[in-house]
């Protein structure tokens, strides 16, 4: 950590064991070829129109009339512009995401977008055609003046008022749009909530159980087997004594620092001795930051803040545990889920909580976007207005699936971190899906003399969710 | 006032023998420092465009192993393949160097230290000194974020606006630990800068000025840096201080930011209390003036260069005045557009959204006002004009999908999609790209005494022009169809992989526009050496640069500063034969004692000028400021 490793003398080490596949003689360097040759044969060009002008100056007769070629290449600009953009919207504008919104609100965000395009398209055409013909009908003429026109009041409010107008018209149906769609007063009483948690990288999906109540959650009973770190009972009293264990552990650690340093310092003057450094540069890389950690006290240094830390999480452990409403058990029946699931027609919230950074949890399909912020709560309120099946109906592709991505960069597996999302026609079907969910905490076993009914009562295989922690 | 004038006397009167080091290295020539800001400006703008071109690789082709990222990258190339986290610090310095390091450093700070005195008529800025040391401090700022590039664990990766808690904490991602670290110094020095620049360009501009030369009489570009400068001065220091929040946080164990976190293989953090959306307020109250510091400089050069090549004189002084007043303004009340969706009281998302559509409404104007400049003009195509109509055009296509975003209902689709990515791209960055273009054309006889070679300027324009266009529009279609940005790889998602031809192509186009800045730079360069000696005014301009000699000189004018007369944009005016009428040549038929050539021209700014104020507007201006 001390010492900033050069990147270039990375390579020293690195380059000496290459993926068994890689050939360094790949497409690429015809590529990177090909690439030098372009800029040659521009320049090339270049030069040559340009020994044109020279023979021009010489000879005093006009081999290329820059003017003309500019104005000419402005009305192409036009040409192939309109040619462009007519087969750019025609070929890419069927892919994108627009008037057929999943959900209740993305219609009023469409219509919203279709005015706004309607307008901004005008204008993007009027003054980018004037743009470029005047630049075509204006060119430069030998003995002509240009117009002296220095302003015109009225024109100039005409074109501050105009636009003043349309933005007022866009402004307000877009305040009355936006306010429809976020504000939380506005959110109906019985809206099913469903929590959904991110963290690097992933999501998970929380339903509230048969109680329809969420238990409480806190950052400081995460675990390892309590990932979204709910208030359950037992969950806790084991991350308390792990914190324990981990607290003597460290105890121990710095107890024997000053023995621990000298070893690291006799490995590392062993090492650089028997010139190992370079023939074992991982080992000596490692051993070099040991031994320096200790040397410099960060070692100890490091060992003392982890062992606050965990103190003081422990602490803010048992405050929590004085709060007998925070440990109410609601938590015990909810389900911790890998996929959404949603009814058609039903009015969702979506309740967000970040474990660790910044994530956006972005519904394109359903126009939903919001950010998950750490330490702070968010919401978005939807009703999803079509299915699954019927979105792969409608786009004629019946591998798709509607998903929630994460658009806040969050680190390097930002681009893979996504979940599915299903939306079925009948509260049947998700019932079903529900009951194949496992709970937080199995249900006591209920000892009932009639047959079982098995394909009811979701089967608890463990003690907590097998959810996969990666 | 009059310590201006004394220094002036001083640089006039010692014309001392100046050593290598005092001249090309540690100079003081407000000239000079204006060309050393370029030439790094242009260094990094290679860098900038070179990591966009390698992660553009990865984004069309990223199943393809190219050994090429081996050999430059190392580690983070093994395999020919680049690495996730090696991605986002691409993406990151990239946004970095263009926003920061090429468009502000590189443009403000080329053209207003070239522009200010030379257009206003002063021997050097307020404070040669301090100019220095700005460019000392982006020199270094520079250097610091090359060294980031090559630390172990990679440089920052958070994307250029490093939001926290990603950015905050070691453990959330390599790049996070010392090449964040590095980063933040880099921007730290960066700010003191441009702090440094910015005093100085404002004294300058208000102090300053030669005789006759009134604030209405400033020619836009003048007006555009001086904005410019109190939008900086205003807002980096909120930049600062967020930053070094930042730094506390990361390292004296505040909470500034943080709040409720578990880390992966660390377990939950001591921070509480801190809010992460405190960070992106403060960010942004920078960030969005900064998108104005970029482009004002542009258009004021755009405003120049266009008046001059077109014949005419400029549509709507005043307008295009109060427009750039107008956006200043309101630039700063508007940094809430780019937080609609953090979980910000929707309520509060409506002010900015009303704030923010209303600045459509100034740049709209100066939109129209370009192009009845050059309705009935007699265009002269030269390479700045051009790229000065290039500009026009991306800053109409880029601004109008800015109506799109600014309105917090279309951005709860939008944001953070590549829609946003085309957005920006065209209205900030090809925009003030091809203004720096124009202003580097434009004033290069100025700079070098020779001139540029034009051929090469129209394939390099028209090769840009096109190429930007079909590397930026069809993003705005992926953003529509819900790509996300900041993704290393599409192939994951099933879904987007209608878009990978549309990678491809936009990859190519890419590979194409960085070959042609081949030839800029071939341009560049040689024309340093080799290009056509400059005649005093080749463009036939009105404004005060162009009657300094070729030859660089201490203190830009041999003689007395020439008074000014009249405004900088007579161009074609009727009573005259010639088609402009410099602001320095004395006009024969006025009695107005200031104009007149009878009276003879004061020893320069030592009397208290005699200002005309021609409109309610500036003597308005005059009272509340108490400007001179
Ligand atoms: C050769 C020309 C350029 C190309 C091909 C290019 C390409 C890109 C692409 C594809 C991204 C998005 C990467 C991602 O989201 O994963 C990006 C990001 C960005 N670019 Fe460029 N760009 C170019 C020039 C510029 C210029 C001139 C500017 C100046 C404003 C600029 C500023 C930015 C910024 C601020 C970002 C955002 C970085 C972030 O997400 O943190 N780029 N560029
Ligand atoms: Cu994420
Ligand atoms: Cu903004």
């Amino acid at each position: 950590m001390l010492l900033p490793f050069v990147a270039m003398a990375q390579t020293a080490t690195d380059v000496v064991q290459p993926p068994k596949e890689f050939n360094p003689a790949g497409w690429d360097w015809a590529f990177i070829a090909a690439c030098a040759l372009t800029v040659l044969i521009i320049l090339v060009i270049a030069r040559a129109f340009d020994i044109g002008s020279l023979t021009e100056k010489v000879t005093g007769k006009k081999v290329i009339g820059w003017t003309k070629v500019n104005a000419w290449l402005a009305i192409i600009i036009i040409i192939a512009g309109a040619a462009g953009i007519t087969y750019e919207m025609i070929y890419h504008g069927k892919l994108i995401l627009l008037n057929d919104s999943a959900s209740e609100h993305g219609k009023t965000i469409d219509s919203m977008f279709n005015w706004t395009f309607g307008f901004t398209f005008l204008v993007f055409c009027i003054t980018e055609i004037l743009l470029f013909w005047f630049m075509f009908r204006y060119r430069y003429r030998e003995g002509e003046k240009a117009l002296y026109y220095l302003h015109n009041n009225k024109l100039e409010v005409f074109w501050t008022i105009v636009p003043a107008i349309v933005l007022t018209f866009l402004v307000l149906r877009g305040f009355n749009t936006w306010s429809r769609i976020t504000d939380p007063s506005k959110v109906s009483k019985d809206a099913t909530q469903i929590e959904v948690y991110a963290y690097q990288f992933g999501w998970k999906a929380r339903f509230a159980g048969d109680d329809n109540k969420f238990g409480e959650s806190n950052f400081t009973f995460i675990s390892g087997t309590n990932p979204l770190g709910l208030a359950v009972g037992a969950e806790v009293d084991s991350l308390m004594a792990e914190l324990k264990r981990d607290i003597s552990k460290i105890d121990i650690l710095l107890a024997s620092a000053a023995d621990s340093s000298r070893v690291w310092q006799t490995a590392l003057r062993d090492l650089e001795a028997k010139q190992n450094t370079t023939a074992y540069p991982e080992v000596y890389k490692d051993v070099l930051t040991k031994a320096t950690d200790a040397r410099t006290g960060a070692y100890v240094r490091n060992l003392n803040k982890d062992k606050k830390r965990k103190q003081t999480n422990l602490w803010r452990i048992a405050e929590y545990k004085k709060n007998k409403d925070f440990f109410n058990n609601a938590a015990n029946d909810d389900k911790i889920t890998t996929e959404i699931v949603l009814v058609k027609g039903k009015e969702y919230v979506f309740k967000f909580r970040a474990r660790d950074v910044i994530h956006s949890a972005y519904m394109p399909e359903f126009r939903a976007q919001m950010n998950v912020v750490p330490g702070m709560a968010t919401q978005f309120a939807f009703t999803p207005i079509k299915t699954t099946a019927e979105a792969r109906k409608d786009k004629n592709n019946k591998d798709f699936d509607f998903h929630l991505y994460c658009n806040k960069i969050c680190g390097a597996a930002h681009y893979n971190m996504k979940i599915k999302i299903t939306v079925v026609a009948t509260e049947q079907e998700y019932k079903e899906w529900l009951a194949t969910q496992t709970t937080v905490v199995a249900p006591p076993v209920v000892e009932t003399p009639e047959a079982p009914k098995t394909d009811s009562v979701a089967p608890a295989t463990d003690k907590t969710v097998a959810v996969i922690h990666n | 006032m009059s310590t201006a004038a004394l220094h002036a006397e001083h640089d006039a009167h010692h014309h001392h023998k100046e050593s290598f080091i005092s001249k090309y290295v540690f100079s003081m020539d407000h000239k000079m420092i204006s060309k050393q800001f370029l030439i790094t400006g242009i260094i990094m703008g290679i860098l900038g465009m070179g990591m966009s071109l390698l992660f553009r690789l990865q984004l069309a082709w990223p199943d393809e192993q190219f050994s090429i990222l081996e050999v430059l990258l190392g580690k983070w190339g093994a395999g020919g393949k680049l690495d996730p986290n090696f991605y986002m610090g691409l993406v990151t310095i990239h946004g970095t160097i263009m926003v920061f390091y090429v468009l502000t450093a590189g443009l403000s700070g080329t053209f207003s230290n070239l522009l200010i005195p030379l257009q206003l008529g002063a021997r050097d800025m307020a404070s040669p000194f301090l100019n220095m040391l700005s460019y000392w401090f982006f020199l270094t700022s520079s250097v610091v974020l090359c060294i980031s590039m090559m630390v172990e664990t990679g440089p920052a990766s958070a994307g250029w606006t490093v939001y926290p808690p990603l950015s905050a904490l070691e453990k959330a991602m390599p790049g996070s630990g010392l090449g964040m670290t590095l980063w933040l110094v880099a921007i730290a020095l960066f700010i003191i800068s441009s702090l440094l620049g910015g005093i100085n360009y404002i004294s300058t501009v208000l102090n300053m000025r030669t005789k006759g030369m009134s604030m209405n009489r400033m020619p836009l570009t003048i007006w555009a840096f001086f904005f410019t400068a109190v939008l900086g001065l205003l807002s980096f220091p909120v930049l600062l201080g967020a930053a070094l929040f930042l730094i506390f946080d990361r390292s004296a164990g505040t909470s500034f930011y943080l709040s409720d976190i578990y880390l992966d293989g660390v377990g939950a953090l001591e921070n509480i209390g801190g809010s992460p959306v405190l960070y992106q307020h403060l960010f942004w109250f920078l960030g969005h003036p900064e998108v104005y510091i970029i482009l004002m400089p542009a258009l004021g050069i755009t405003s120049e260069v266009i008046s001059t090549n077109a014949r005419k004189p400029i549509f709507g002084y005043s307008a295009m005045v109060i427009s750039l007043m107008g956006i200043s303004f309101l630039s700063f009340i508007v940094w809430g557009h780019h937080m609609f969706i953090t979980g910000m009281n929707p309520f509060l998302g409506s002010v900015f959204m009303i704030l923010t559509l209303i600045i459509a409404v100034p740049s709209a104007v100066k939109v129209f006002n370009y192009l009845t400049t050059l309705w009935k003009g007699n265009l002269r195509f030269t390479p700045a004009m051009l790229f000065s109509i290039g500009l026009v055009s991306f800053f109409i296509s880029g601004g109008l999908t800015g109506i799109y975003l600014g309105n917090a209902a279309l951005d709860i689709q939008l944001h953070d999609s590549y829609f946003v990515v085309a957005h920006f791209h065209l209205v900030m960055g090809s925009s003030a790209i091809f203004g720096m273009f124009a202003g580097i054309y434009h004033w290069y006889p100025k700079m070098f005494g020779r001139m540029m070679n034009n051929t090469l300027g129209y394939f390099h324009f028209w090769i840009t022009f096109i190429t930007a266009y079909l590397v930026f529009f069809p993003m705005h279609f992926m953003g529509l169809a819900g790509v996300p940005r900041r993704y290393y790889q599409f192939t994951l998602v099933k879904e987007f992989d209608v878009w990978m031809d549309v990678n491809k192509l936009i990859t190519v186009a890419a590979i194409i526009a960085g070959a042609a800045q081949v030839l800029f730079i071939y341009n560049f360069f040689y024309s340093i050496f080799r290009g056509k000696k400059a005649e005093q005014n080749p463009w036939q301009s009105n404004t005060l640069e162009w009657s300094t000699p070729v030859e660089h000189i201490h203190g830009n004018w041999p003689g007395e500063i020439p008074t000014v007369y009249r405004g900088p944009y007579e161009y074609s005016r009727p009573d005259r034969e010639e088609d402009f009428y410099p602001q320095y040549i004395p006009d024969e038929t006025s009695t107005d004692p200031l104009k007149s050539t009878k009276a003879a021209p004061a020893p320069d700014t030592k009397e208290p000028e005699v200002e005309p104020v021609n409109s309610v507007f500036f003597s308005a201006l005059k009272r509340v400021f108490g400007w001179s």
